[in-house]
């Protein structure tokens, strides 16, 4: 732990009453490359400071890169002169003074491979997967390590630390005008199997003929990465507190209710070792398992203080830091989406002919009430023919309606997978085989 | 922060073979007014160092916020250990040599952080007062100014010394709507994607001036009650028809289509990971039409204000101006030093990192269109059946930058030459190419823009770069709309 408890009381004693600190001592190590060299290295140490004061519901707040007294006294100065020519407010925007409820935080175990790695390893990783591919084909992607301190803690004595650790390897092969990718993350690079990374790539950049755009509708096989960016888009939008509230949420009003199909159960688990862990959320709530969907039953939603009301009256661990580029609302941080009894080559038999996807890039929403987005497939789309891939596929675009996607799963997957997204910790998701109806190929 | 550059360069081993030094303090002021009073305020500071150091033909990169003796040490023994462990044999061409010497800034009438917080919270919650008389549907106001000032040193082994101070200023209104069965937004001066703070509204490379220019009090009721007309608006109708996108729409469309995929590090394959490649490959310079003859556009970092303005880019190569599409041909690439040189190019100073702590990568500066001989006004009354959409609410693009989709906030039917009803959820979609090759008209000189957009993305870690568009409204022939 970069972070030092005295510091950081010093800090509070400065900031004075009303104040929190979340405080992240970021260390990220990163190789990147592309057409099979080695293009980057990046390694980069960083404090980040993020201070809020809250007095009778005026909020001031600020960031520095440093513990410093003498910085914090001054953003404290700042902060104070702010806070006296802004009115008092009964908004309920920003923290309440509300409890963070009961229960232990869980205990997160820093991983000793990234902990104590060498520059080196990333290189021998890198040197794998190149070399196990086809002479053909052109390796790009990046390897990164992360190991992320934390420490959030408040003038009423709330203290809470946790360091966390994630590795990730992305590896993106082209190789006769066609392309496959494979991203692989977890918490220990130990567990990462590097050494199969080649082989999938190879698998998935196989001869095969190009066939013409299909036009209509037809059965769709979201493999895990693909699902992993609909599961995590659809979260977002939908499974929020205050989105919900705020009636901004498809899924208001609709709790108990069934929002998708039986097939889905999705829970947002920071303990489940599954997934990245994490103990704490950025106001320091403790991080609870939070079932949202049962059986396509909506029986939950992800709350910070300010909206603890919608699950319980105590919030679920879901807090996002101030300043938060994706806004400032609770959203799920660590979802898992069951897995189902289905092989692989079960769900393929089972699509028929239909189009396979194992990439779904650029997801962008168009009307959130709607969840209606829009996207490309990416990397390997194909297309299958009486349960096997005969065909590679163009890649295409979609837009969609995400409830209605999620309404259409005929069968779920027994593999599942880690991934992540830049405004989700986690998704561990199997492949869905989607019935014919709501992808529309156009 | 110089003397920090100049130790740090002084303490390079000696074999490496080129290094150089951002030393770079950011702040950031924000203050944020919502529908039940003000919101935030917030003060971000942000001073720490990058190293980039080349060893053996191998790049290495360390950043660090600690700029004591020791922390000195540990960057350098990073981005030093990081080159070196790539065991050598590689080959860099950085093209001729930085050695420039200078000091520059932004220029700006009135300093922003100067100016009181009283004076801030009174524009924006005037502002949110004009907006809240749309009446009770308006579920969510949303008026704020953003702040930011980034002082850099930069120094490199070849002699270069460069100082530089930019000042940006900006600010916007958001407003939702809503009826139980529908949300609908209105952004002001422009649109950005309502979760993202810090980075909402229009933004210049200027000082306290332009947040006064914006008229966000002005607009205010306008865009409130805009935004409760499209609640029960008719839907935009699925078609293929003649659009017209106004200038503030077009900025986006710009940047996404030409502004990315003329960034020389997607073209080279550096890209790939995260945000792809590009149509505009090198054997397509001079000879891949890019869109219809009557469009140009360039890349410009010296346009006074422009958001992505400034004196020197972030390897000390002079801000200039780069043409990108001449008569509707693709004809060159923003570049950086290395990249340029792969291309057997001249460096366009478009490398820029966004902060201290992260690489330099070719970064888009200001985009802009050369303007036509039109205007919105002689384009809507010679269309006899359309649509006028203007505003961005979302889009996506392919990893190619071919296939795209754009959403606005509001459109308009033409019909025989004039506006008509206003519509609602209105989406476009094309082909980078065909899309551009249906321009008929763009509007004249006196309806060219600029648009400041704080909220480009771009790099792995990921990284957001302030750009800039010079636009004006333009018309396309037979474009897919509707949901």
């Amino acid at each position: 732990m970069s972070i030092e408890r005295t510091d950081i009381e010093q800090a509070l004693e400065i900031l004075g009453p009303g104040s929190r600190l979340d405080v992240l001592g970021e260390n990220a190590d990163l190789l990147r490359y592309a057409e099979s060299e080695i293009t980057a290295q990046h390694s980069e140490r960083r404090l980040r400071v993020r201070v809020k004061v809250n007095r009778d519901g005026r909020i001031a707040g600020g960031t520095l890169e440093t513990l410093d007294p003498e910085a914090v006294r001054i953003l404290a100065d700042r902060l104070n002169a702010a806070l006296a020519e802004l009115p008092t407010s009964d908004s309920t925007h920003g923290a309440s003074d509300q409890p963070v409820g009961d229960g232990e935080q869980v205990p997160v175990e820093p991983a000793k491979s990234i902990v104590d790695c060498d520059p080196a390893v990333r290189h021998e990783w890198f040197s794998t997967v190149r070399d196990g591919l086809d002479p053909a084909a052109r390796l790009g992607g990046a390897i990164r390590y992360d190991v992320l301190d934390r420490v959030v803690a408040d003038s009423t004595g709330l203290f809470r630390s946790e360091t966390l650790t994630k590795a990730s390897i992305q590896a993106i092969a082209k190789q006769d005008g066609q392309s496959a990718s494979v991203k692989l993350v977890h918490r220990d690079a130990d567990l990462i199997p590097v050494g199969d990374i080649p082989g999938r790539l190879r698998e998935a950049l196989r001869p095969l003929p190009v066939r013409e755009k299909f036009h209509g509708s037809c059965r769709v096989l979201l493999k895990p990465s693909a699902v992993n960016t609909l599961i995590a888009t659809f979260g977002l939008w939908a499974l929020g507190a205050q989105h919900y509230a705020s009636g901004r949420s498809v899924l208001t009003g609709r709790l108990g209710e069934q929002v998708v199909s039986e097939n889905l159960t999705l829970v947002d688990d920071a303990t489940d070792a599954a997934g990245l862990l994490s103990g704490f959320d950025a106001e320091g709530n403790v991080r609870r398992r939070t079932p949202l969907i049962e059986r396509g039953v909506l029986t939950g939603l992800v709350s910070d203080r300010r909206r603890a009301g919608l699950t319980g009256g105590i919030p679920t661990g879901h807090a996002v830091p101030d300043g938060w580029r994706f806004g400032g609302d609770p959203v799920p941080s660590h979802l898992l989406l069951d897995a189902g009894d289905a092989t692989e080559d079960e769900l393929l038999a089972e699509c028929g002919s239909g189009l396979v996807v194992n990439r779904l890039d650029y997801l962008r929403v168009l009307h959130p009430k709607q969840t209606l987005v829009t996207g490309t497939t990416r990397d390997a789309t194909y297309w299958a023919e009486d349960g096997k891939v005969v065909a590679w596929h163009p890649q295409l675009r979609f837009t969609f309606r995400m409830d209605e996607v999620l309404n259409a799963v005929r069968a779920v997957g027994a593999v599942r997978e880690i991934g992540d997204q830049t405004f989700m910790d986690s998704v561990v998701a199997p492949s869905l085989l989607i019935e014919a109806g709501p992808l529309v190929l156009t | 922060m110089r003397d920090t550059a100049e130790t740090v360069l002084a303490l390079l081993p000696t074999d490496v073979q080129y290094g150089d030094i951002r030393v770079v303090r950011r702040t950031h002021e924000q203050v944020l007014v919502e529908l039940d009073g003000p919101g935030e305020v917030g003060y971000d500071d942000s001073l720490g160092l990058g190293l980039r150091v080349l060893i053996g033909g191998q790049w290495g990169f360390a950043a660090t916020h600690r700029l004591d003796p020791r922390g000195l040490d540990a960057v350098i023994a990073q981005a030093v250990g990081q080159a070196r462990a790539t065991g050598g044999g590689g080959h860099v061409n950085l093209g001729e040599p930085v050695t420039t010497r200078a000091t520059w800034s932004s220029p700006m009438r009135i300093d922003p952080f100067e100016v009181p917080l009283s004076t801030k919270l009174d524009l924006l919650s005037a502002t949110v007062k004009e907006a809240s008389t749309a009446g009770p549907l308006v579920q969510q106001i949303e008026a704020s100014i953003d702040l930011y000032r980034d002082e850099k040193v930069f120094a490199n082994t070849e002699g270069a010394l460069i100082e530089q101070t930019l000042t940006e200023s900006g600010g916007g209104l958001m407003v939702n709507a809503g009826n139980g069965d529908d949300l609908q937004r209105r952004s002001f001066p422009q649109g950005v994607p309502r979760q993202i703070r810090g980075q909402r509204g229009d933004f210049a490379t200027a000082g306290w001036e332009h947040v006064e220019s914006l008229g966000l009090v002005e607009n205010a009721a306008r865009v409130a009650s805009e935004a409760v007309a499209l609640l029960t608006a008719p839907q935009c109708p699925d078609e293929i028809t003649t659009l017209i996108a106004g200038g503030n729409q077009l900025a986006m469309v710009l940047h996404e289509c030409a502004g990315h995929p003329m960034e020389a590090d997607r073209a080279l394959g550096t890209e790939a990971s995260l945000a792809g490649g590009t149509y505009a490959t090198p054997e397509r310079r001079g000879n891949f039409r890019w869109g219809s003859p009557i469009v140009s556009a360039y890349a410009d970092a010296t346009i006074p204000g422009g958001l992505g303005s400034f004196g020197y880019d972030d390897e000390g190569v002079p801000a200039q101006r780069t043409q990108l599409v001449k008569d509707g041909i693709f004809l060159g690439y923003m570049s950086g030093r290395e990249s340029s040189a792969a291309l057997g190019d001249q460096p366009t100073g478009a490398s820029r990192a966004d902060g201290w702590q992260r690489l330099p990568l070719v970064r888009m500066t200001n985009i802009c269109l050369e303007p036509g001989e039109s205007s919105l006004e002689e384009m809507i009354a010679g269309t006899k059946r359309g649509i006028l959409v203007d505003t961005n609410r979302g889009f996506s693009i392919d990893d190619q930058r071919m296939s795209f989709r754009f959403t606005t906030e509001l459109g308009w039917e033409i019909r025989d030459g004039k506006l008509g009803r206003l519509l609602k959820n209105c989406s476009y979609q094309s082909v980078t190419p065909e899309f551009w090759a249906g321009l008929d008209a763009l509007g004249g000189p006196d309806e060219w823009k600029l648009h400041g957009v704080p909220s480009c993305n771009k790099g792995e870690p990921l990284q957001v770069a302030h750009v800039g568009h010079g636009t004006v409204p333009g018309r396309f022939q037979n474009v897919q709309v509707g949901r």
